[in-house]
């Protein structure tokens, strides 16, 4: 460390909570403000001696490190379907609900509650799609995803999911990096820096959209927070070069582009050396994996390279953007080692503002979209024995309301719910969690959570656990607290879910 | 000569005229049926007067048997010259009131049980109109008198029954016995209609009570048996109480039904559970009794109560997982006489060879990231840590038969990954002696069905992937392999 990297980590360490912890070991130790500074160099950016040390060479800060305890997942494909889902239509079967469809919603279900959209007195809605029990495991789940529910039987459903937000961004950011607000590393990002990646030639953490809206938290959702940036996110397209510009231009070929590297590596260096910037050794890394990644990436992502059969299996379109396409390629990215793949589906925000997000119509397409290639994928992971270790985990931000939306009091022409933070359905399937059951319960309305509630930072927290971390010990010193997934609130691994 | 014969019976040519629409229209509505489509305008516009228009022949239809009715009486008997002229109106009535509703369920995007009912209530109902009219005027026909009679009593019952299935169309199903009151509805045959109250997660009722019910009570009390209409698998059930009424009395353990029946003599009648079953236990009882003591609420939280028996277990106890502590002595103690030889290897082969976890010093190979640039000659090189490795994946890789013996030196395997390599049924003989082999994957391989009688043997395996080989759905499989094959 030189001097200059020093005079930041000082100037870093100064913040509020080391001043709170400073008086509480007494003025003394202000006085003594050199040994203040030389305890917080010590700490900032690295784990102290009870925590586990990630500690890497600088020009390889994706290498692997084995987890803390022997784990049953290595890696996770995270299906998150933006908007949120209505859990009363796809999982959360509730007959009651049903019978009590058009009535008024009882003043109990709102005193002290808040709606995005609903005014008044809300009727009730019972579930737009007829349910029936499935598999060996006898689960409920509606006639709108039939593929799916041909694998229930290797399915942990979590029905007791909450979240403590209610709009879409924030609810987004609480669930991909464990808080609300920007700045947070993603959850790809904290697997990445704990585990690294195996597959040096490819990004460990890969983000791939389903075109349409991208989600509303926007590159937060994958962004590596106070993390070093290069365990970011890479978000990658879906059709052409997978990265922007990573062939090589006509007239240069792959020895030009080394010698140039080089000689930008060099430069990188000597700017290091003088500044002591970290994020220059992350751009020097950054650039030697594009270099690599020429080569493999291009050949990852073509789904051309597969089969007709395989691709006919997923649904998969020609080209472009699009979930099953994008659900072939994860399974080829799970193939090469890569860690944490995550695709973002859109659209699931059902309102019933117009025809698009209406359960009626919309809502059809949206399952449509998703039902055969997320069967196709555990169906294929299974078969080639990836499921063993790979979680996959199939979710929303937050649920949707046991009432019809009524936009300022009045009856919309489609129908819609709004927004339900307080109970939704999320479900793992894979390696590390228990398959074919249900865990946690709604009330009869789907509402409220009555039996095992789970926090996001619990699922965190499981996941975690799953990938063979305690979450307390995965953790990144910034701003004096060892910062971790899980927040500081406590949270609660799901022993029961575990295989 | 009947009762019922029309003093004045005129030409039957101008009802013969009348009976040409009622033709057309049901033509209409047999070719033309409503399809839940909205259509043009002018016709909806049309259609919207079907609402008004319809209960002109509801009135004259039910007026006819009320002038057949007075007109028996000497003082009355003028008014059955009416009823002939009442009963021709009505008929025009009901093909005007028919059509327009044509025209309002074709286009005004209807559709449904309801309101293909209620069309033909309405079209047969136009029908028998126009027939009691000609019975009324057929004076030639031997009892035309009763058919009269009797085609009137179908239409007066049909014109109720069509009319209370138009209503239910325009005011919702239940527009006649939504505010019945809750005392009469069962006499119909109606379910309670106020929601059901719901208890709070964190209640002491959710917590505490409600799982003893479920234990203890739903088999007979539940979704699927109702006996003397209670349920008590929920706050909102229990609360609603069966068919005598409320079983819990706020506030009043002692005078509740359920407390009094939960805590009889196991021998009275009345007691619960029935049929020499277990009685609920002291602190079950004693449960109950404090919360419906404390307001019988759905809201009281777990924490407001005091001095309460420990819970019931419910259907899943938590299951606190344990953190295993890292004991960089032990460790290193374990891995003595290997860590050269893996770092070794770490700085030859970067990223494909690690500890399985930071405790351990058991080795993952993940040898399919190298690809076709991996094979036999690599896999030797592995040969000094071969002992240690547990999980080992050679997916895609270029290794064969070759490499079997050094495989099969991995004693303490648990998982083996050969998807879509040269390998064959050669090096799935040579893995007998890796008997904590639990996973083995030959997906995309020259495996056949032969190799399976050796793999019976392996005493761990639980998974064998032989997806895309010669192995099929239609291979012998051993017992012993039954459920483990993977395809």
């Amino acid at each position: 460390m030189n001097s200059s990297e020093l005079q930041m980590a000082i100037l870093q360490a100064q913040t509020r909570r080391h001043f709170l912890r400073s008086i509480g070991s007494g003025m003394g130790s202000l006085v003594f403000g050199a040994s203040l500074a030389k305890y917080a160099v010590a700490s900032e950016g690295h784990a102290d001696e009870s925590n586990l040390s990630f500690a890497r060479d600088a020009t390889t800060p994706l290498s692997v490190l084995p987890p803390q305890f022997p784990a049953k997942v290595r890696r996770v494909i995270y299906l998150h379907m933006a908007g949120a889902p209505s859990q009363l239509e796809l999982y959360d079967y509730k007959p009651e609900l049903k019978r009590l469809d058009g009535q008024d919603c009882p003043a109990s279900f709102l005193a002290g509650k808040r709606f995005a959209f609903i005014s008044g007195v809300p009727k009730l809605l019972g579930s737009q799609y007829p349910f029936k029990q499935v598999g060996q495991s006898g689960q409920w789940i509606s006639d709108r995803l039939p593929h799916i529910a041909e694998h229930v039987d290797d399915i942990c459903f979590i029905k007791s999911m909450r979240t403590d937000q209610f709009n879409h961004a924030p609810a987004q950011l609480l669930v991909q990096t464990g808080n609300p607000r920007l700045g947070y590393a993603s959850f790809g990002s904290w697997v990445l820096y704990g585990l690294g990646t195996e597959n040096q030639n490819l990004p460990g953490f890969i983000v791939l959209l389903s075109g349409g809206k991208s989600p509303d938290g926007g590159k937060q959702l994958w962004g590596s927070g106070f993390l070093p940036s290069v365990y970011q996110g890479v978000q990658c397209r879906s059709h052409g070069e997978p990265v922007l510009y990573l062939n090589n231009p006509p007239g240069v070929d792959r020895n030009l582009r080394r010698t140039m590297l080089d000689a930008i590596d060099d430069i990188d260096r000597q700017t290091h050396a003088e500044f002591g910037n970290p994020e220059t050794v992350t751009r020097i890394a950054q650039y030697e994996m594009a270099f690599r990644m020429q080569m493999d990436a291009t050949d990852a992502m073509d789904i051309n390279k597969e089969p007709e059969s395989v691709r006919a299996r997923y649904g998969c379109k020609p080209s472009g953007a699009d979930f099953a396409n994008n659900c072939l390629v994860a399974r080829r990215l799970a193939e090469r080692g890569v860690r944490f793949i995550q695709l973002y589906h859109w659209g699931w925000d059902s309102h019933g503002a117009d025809a698009k997000e209406a359960l009626n119509l919309g809502f059809n397409d949206r399952c449509r979209e998703v039902d055969q290639p997320t069967a196709a994928l555990l169906a294929d992971l299974k078969e080639r024995g990836l499921l063993e270790d790979t979680l996959v985990v199939w979710g929303g931000e937050f649920g949707r309301t046991p009432m019809r939306e009524n936009r300022n009091g009045q009856e919309m022409k489609y129908i819609g719910r709004d927004h339900n933070p307080g109970a939704f359905t999320t479900w793992l399937a894979g390696g590390g969690v228990k398959h074919g059951i249900t865990y946690g319960q709604t009330d009869e309305m789907g509402y409220e959570i009555v039996q095992d509630p789970v926090d996001i930072r619990d699922l965190h927290a499981s996941m975690l656990y799953m990938l063979g971390f305690d979450h307390h010990k995965l953790t990144y010193s910034f701003q004096g607290l060892e910062q971790k997934l899980t927040s500081v609130k406590p949270a609660r691994v799901i022993g029961e879910i575990l295989a | 000569m009947t009762l019922w014969r029309s003093p004045g019976a005129g030409s039957n040519r101008p009802k013969l005229v009348l009976l040409s629409p009622i033709l057309l229209i049901l033509a209409l509505i047999a070719f033309f049926p409503p399809d839940g489509k909205e259509g043009a305008q002018l016709a909806q516009f049309i259609g919207r007067f079907h609402l008004p228009v319809v209960h002109f022949p509801i009135a004259l239809i039910l007026l006819v048997p009320v002038l057949e009715v007075a007109g028996r009486f000497e003082r009355f008997s003028y008014l059955r010259l009416s009823s002939g002229f009442v009963l021709g109106l009505a008929t025009m009535a009901a093909i005007v009131a028919a059509f327009l509703g044509w025209c309002l369920a074709r286009t005004g995007g209807y559709s449904g049980t309801l309101v293909t009912q209620h069309m033909w209530g309405g079209i047969t109902l136009t029908v028998i109109c126009w027939l009691c009219w000609m019975l009324h005027g057929w004076t030639t026909v031997p009892n035309a008198g009763k058919y009269y009679a009797a085609v009137l009593t179908v239409g007066v019952l049909l014109v109720s029954w069509t009319g209370y299935r138009g209503g239910q169309i325009s005011q919702g199903e239940d527009h006649l016995t939504e505010y019945m009151p809750s005392a009469l509805r069962p006499a119909f045959g109606l379910p309670d209609n106020t929601p059901l109250v719901q208890a709070t997660a964190d209640s002491f009722y959710v917590a505490r009570v409600q799982p003893i019910f479920t234990e203890r009570c739903v088999t007979c009390h539940g979704p699927t048996k109702q006996k003397s209409g209670l349920r008590l698998d929920s706050y909102g059930w229990l609360m609603r109480g069966g068919k005598h009424g409320a079983v819990v009395a706020v506030g009043n353990a002692q005078g509740s039904d359920l407390f009094r029946r939960v805590t009889l003599s196991p021998d009275h009648d009345d007691f619960m559970p029935k049929g020499k079953k277990q009685p609920l236990s002291p602190d079950q009882l004693k449960l109950i009794g404090l919360w419906i003591g404390a307001g019988a609420s759905g809201t009281l939280p777990l924490s407001a109560m005091k001095d309460i028996p420990a819970g019931n277990s419910i259907a899943t106890a938590p299951i606190q997982v344990s953190f295993p502590e890292v004991d960089p002595a032990a460790v290193a103690k374990a891995r003595e006489g290997l860590a050269a030889a893996v770092a070794k290897l770490q700085s030859e082969y970067p990223n494909i060879l690690d500890y399985e976890s930071r405790g351990s010093a058991d080795l993952v190979l993940s040898a399919s990231l190298l690809g076709p640039r991996f094979g036999d000659s690599d896999l030797l090189a592995f040969a000094p840590v071969a002992d240690h490795i547990t999980v080992a994946d050679f997916s895609r890789t270029a290794i064969t038969d070759h490499a079997a013996s050094t495989i099969a030196a991995m004693k303490h395997v648990r998982v083996l990954r050969f998807g879509q390599t040269k390998i064959t049924d050669a090096t799935l003989k040579a893995l007998n002696g890796c008997d904590q082999l639990q996973s083995l994957n030959v997906y995309g391989t020259g495996v056949t069905a032969a190799a399976l009688p050796l793999l019976e043997k392996l005493p761990k395996l639980e998974h064998f992937y032989a997806g895309q080989t010669a192995i099929s759905s239609g291979s012998s499989v051993p017992r012993g392999l039954a459920g483990k094959l993977v395809l």
